[in-house]
């Protein structure tokens, strides 16, 4: 993909074989092409609309639950109280909420700058050779499943950081957001390096010919052009950490209090409901409430990407 | 060159470029060597004691030596059936939103869509199928179930990456097939499909290699047992697979030997995931290097 | 929806068509039983299940067996839904237990006695605790292992989610009823029986608890009340943290579900593979 215009003789070679066709079609041909052409913009809009109804249909069948919680307890208990102790009666989720915004936070803090770091050294600045050996290496990262990640985080990460800090425990937002920034990076990296290969080549010429350097061109010319593309692959890889599950609760220590510390015991709304739903009755508040706490977190990504897409679209329009 | 004397500024550029050369190299060096870590603690633990028996046996939930049979074939059944659902779909969306869409607030509001979708948490697509298919339709845990909530996982990720892949075409390309008197469609399928080829593929591998690790959608919708024989095709059979069979060995199995068989299952895991993206990578190499020539 | 549902209902008995042509089956053949079971529920039970419904299949190849596992109170849930025919559950879900209301109509059906031991990890000098004592642990209110006789070290207490049927049965029999704390800094909760061994065994000075059956080298059982958890001594009656596991049905098993019930109920099963998986054969307990 780095180059497109080199492959520019294989589309040749494609058209070419396109007047090999015998000529007795060709009246129909022009009707047949022009129907094909119809049929295929409805069944490309029929499937931006299928995923929307998927979407839809996750939605409706989450909130058809969520909102039952409501007619149990009030808006202000959820959304305000702190005390989560489904037991007796309290739903506050509010330390899940500001537990979420903290682990994501603290994912992007990691995982941006390494691996926009490593997108840029795959795009721009290393050899071929190593270019081509790399990216299936990172590719492979995204193979590995959640649990084995977990496993490690369990067994090897937390000892480590449990006798750098000094704690008893060691679960916390550090070792989770460690083990999603390892998660996400492949994701990020390799769709911000899809997208700073894109730029066009006579940019870099262009500012090559002025003089700059190569860092120059890379932080003035090429990340902003590529600016639209790493936004899209820091969203998809902060959607990643926000709904990613199985590894997180196994390194986060799912205690229902808010994370003062990075060594805290804490949880977020996914391990929160992974780790609950299971154990609930189908007809029970309790249930309702992790039904919510799971569109919840549907809104709050939902609010975070369009935030990134505003940041964004400012900035494309300034270097534009 | 003599005439070009550097000013201190162009000076101070250089040494920041080389500087920055060398930290990015430096980055780069330690992600590797940690991913080189990562992937030797997990080949290292399971590969020494893979063997044929073990991938064609039936799992044991006694006796020690039990295999991954089944599980490792409807783990290919289920990835590639929810592949085939969500490939088209999922590529089909990417090109619509790239080569279509109207910049309207509509297809903000699309966008949007899929982008959402992929914030979806894994366990919610599973309880959405089996709320559908259990629930629903009444036909229990099964292959079907799960490779369409698999399918449902996969659709953002594929359209987001194609939708990148197909923007990523230099508009030159497109014009010269315009000019030529080409369809919208025919430029799509001649021109624009063929460039973005690669991307897209690098799409679908990432997509695959996160489906074949899945399992919390898995354990939901196609439950954790096998219908214990090696060659199953019924859509409607239970259909564990590699992923969930090692969160069960690693979570509640109590053959003793469970520990070797997750660091197994692992390595087999990450192997395959090694060989569907050469699988795919390989061929297409060649073929770039052929152009090239 | 209502066009949706027809679409999707054609779509999927299509696709059954294809399949089961495939397979070519009678569904219905005179003699031996026939029919789909899907068991849900407690994961303490899954390899019990799994196992048995091996067993059973081999004898019974009319029979479709899927078992899974998510946790105990889906069991009876499913059963309810309908979604299933028999629900693994580690309690009697026709009786109310703390925190979990009696399912109306259904059966509990035992099949196998489960033991629990209370564990720690293997830097942990201690090797008896009183009721009494674990209650001051698992409370909050002892945070220190000297208090109980260890050195002086912080408790670091790991517990399963409230409604594992692991917790319940160790919250009512070791804890006698006795709370467990929800928030404090050496407090984690882990998933599975998996990852409490994983976390016990590699946190120091870590406590939990754990079906007895993972009870192996990389972790020490503690005696209850100087009790040592052994399966000789739940069946001499003297250790006490134990319960039955059940299969809940609704109303009586019949056909198929029957059939398996009782085959795992059966002699040979109990005391074969049942034994081979460590679990304690119904007719022991007295």
């Amino acid at each position: 993909m780095s180059t497109p215009v080199h492959d520019l003789p294989a589309q040749q070679g494609a058209m070419k074989k396109q007047p090999a066709h015998p000529s007795r079609w060709k009246r129909s041909r022009g009707t047949r092409v022009r129907i094909t052409n119809g049929l295929f913009k409805y069944y490309f809009l029929f499937s931006i609309l299928a995923l929307c109804f998927v979407l839809a249909l996750v939605i409706f069948f989450i909130g058809k639950t969520a909102f039952l919680t409501f007619n149990e307890i009030s808006l202000s208990q959820f959304f305000l109280s702190f005390d989560w102790t489904p037991e007796e009666g309290e739903f506050g989720a509010a330390s899940f909420i500001v537990n979420t915004f903290s682990l994501t936070a603290l994912t992007l803090l990691f995982a941006v700058p390494l691996s926009i770091g490593m997108a840029i050294l795959i795009a721009e600045i290393a050899p071929k050779w190593l270019k081509s050996f790399i990216r299936p290496i990172l590719d492979l990262l995204v193979g590995i499943p959640s649990i084995v990640y977990g496993y490690l985080g369990l067994t090897v990460l937390i000892p480590i950081i449990r006798s750098v800090s000094g704690e008893n425990l060691g679960d916390g937002l550090l070792a989770a957001s460690l083990v999603l920034t390892i998660m996400i990076l492949p994701t990020v990296s390799r769709i911000s390096d899809d997208a700073i290969s894109a730029v066009p080549k006579k940019y870099r010429e262009a500012a090559y010919a002025l003089g700059s350097t190569r860092l120059q061109v890379i932080m003035r010319v090429v990340l902003p052009a590529a600016g639209r593309g790493i936004a899209a692959a820091i969203i998809l890889g902060m959607t990643r950490a926000i709904g990613e599950t199985m590894a997180v609760v196994m390194v986060i220590g799912n205690t229902s209090q808010l994370a003062k510390s990075l060594f805290t015991p804490a949880s977020v709304l996914t391990s929160n409901i992974v780790m609950q739903i299971s154990n609930v009755e189908f007809d029970s508040t309790w249930n309702y409430a992790l039904h919510m706490m799971a569109f919840l977190l549907l809104v709050i990504s939902f609010g975070l990407i369009l935030i990134i897409r505003l940041i964004s679209k400012k900035r494309g329009d300034e270097a534009a | 060159m003599s005439s070009f004397t550097p000013t201190r500024k162009n000076k101070r550029a250089l040494v920041w470029d080389k500087a920055a050369t060398g930290l990015f190299y430096a980055l780069g060096a330690c992600i590797l060597l940690f991913i080189f870590w990562l992937l030797y603690t997990i080949l290292s633990k399971g590969l020494p004691g893979i063997n044929l028996e073990f991938l064609t046996k039936l799992p044991e939930e006694i006796d020690v030596g039990g295999g991954i049979g089944p599980v490792l074939f409807n783990s290919f059944y289920i990835l590639i059936l929810s592949l085939i659902i969500s490939i088209p779909i999922g590529v089909g969306s990417g090109i619509y939103m790239a080569e279509y869409a109207p910049k309207n607030k509509f297809t903000e509001a699309l966008r949007m869509c899929v982008e959402t979708l992929s914030s979806v948490p894994s366990i919610v697509f599973g309880m959405l199928g089996l709320a559908i298919f259990a629930e629903y339709f009444d036909i229990g845990l099964t292959i079907l179930g799960a490779s369409v909530s698999l399918a449902f996982l996969n659709l953002p990720t594929l359209a987001r990456v194609t939708e990148e892949a197909v923007r990523a075409v230099p508009s030159d390309l497109r014009n010269a097939s315009y000019a030529l008197g080409t369809t919208k469609f025919q430029t799509i399928r001649t021109v624009v499909l063929p460039v973005s080829l690669h991307a897209i593929i690098t799409g679908i591998c990432l997509v695959a290699g996160r489906a074949f690790g899945e399992s919390a959608v898995i354990i939901l919708t196609a439950g954790l047992s096998t219908s214990g024989e090696m060659w199953d095709f019924n859509l409607f059979s239970p259909g564990e697979t590699l992923a969930v069979h090692l969160w069960y060995v690693q979570s509640e199995a109590i053959v003793e030997d469970a520990r070797q068989i997750a660091d197994k299952s692992a390595a087999v895991l990450v192997f395959v995931v090694l060989f569907i993206n050469l699988l795919f990578r390989v061929p297409l190499w060649f073929n770039n290097r052929k152009m090239k020539r | 929806m209502k066009l949706f549902k027809k679409i999707s209902l054609v779509a999927v008995a299509a696709a059954f068509i294809l399949s089961s042509a495939g397979v070519g089956s009678s569904v219905q053949a005179a003699g031996s039983v026939s029919g789909k079971i899907t068991i849900n529920g407690s994961t303490a039970l899954l390899p019990l299940s799994l196992q048995a419904a091996k067993e059973f299949q081999r004898l019974n190849p009319k029979v479709k067996i899927a078992a899974s596992g998510k946790g105990s109170v889906t069991g009876p849930q499913a059963v309810n839904k309908g979604i299933a025919q028999i629900g693994a559950c580690d309690w009697d879900a026709s009786t109310d237990v703390p925190g979990f209301k009696a399912f109306a109509g259904q059966v509990a059906n035992k099949v196998a006695v489960i033991p629990f031991a209370t564990v720690v990890n293997k830097n942990v000098g201690v090797d008896n605790l009183t009721t009494e004592q674990l209650k001051g642990i698992f409370s909050g209110k002892i945070t220190n292992w000297k208090d109980v006789g260890g050195s002086d070290a912080d408790i670091v207490v790991i517990t399963r989610a409230f409604g594992s049927g692991t917790r319940v049965n160790y919250q009512a029999k070791a804890l006698g009823g006795g709370d467990i704390v929800k928030k404090a800094k050496n407090y984690k909760e882990v998933g599975s029986s998996g990852d409490m061994k994983t976390a016990v065994s590699t946190t120091p000075n870590a406590i939990g608890y754990i079906d007895l059956v993972y009870v192996s080298g990389d972790l020490k059982a503690v005696k209850h009340n100087g009790v040592a958890a052994t399966t000789e001594n739940v069946i001499k009656g003297t250790y006490k943290v134990w319960s039955y596991g059940y299969y809940m049905t609704k109303g009586q098993p019949t056909g198929a579900t029957k059939a398996f019930i009782d085959y795992v109920q059966s002699k040979k099963f109990q005391e074969g593979s049942l034994k081979k998986l460590k679990f304690i054969p119904i007719s022991a307990m007295k």
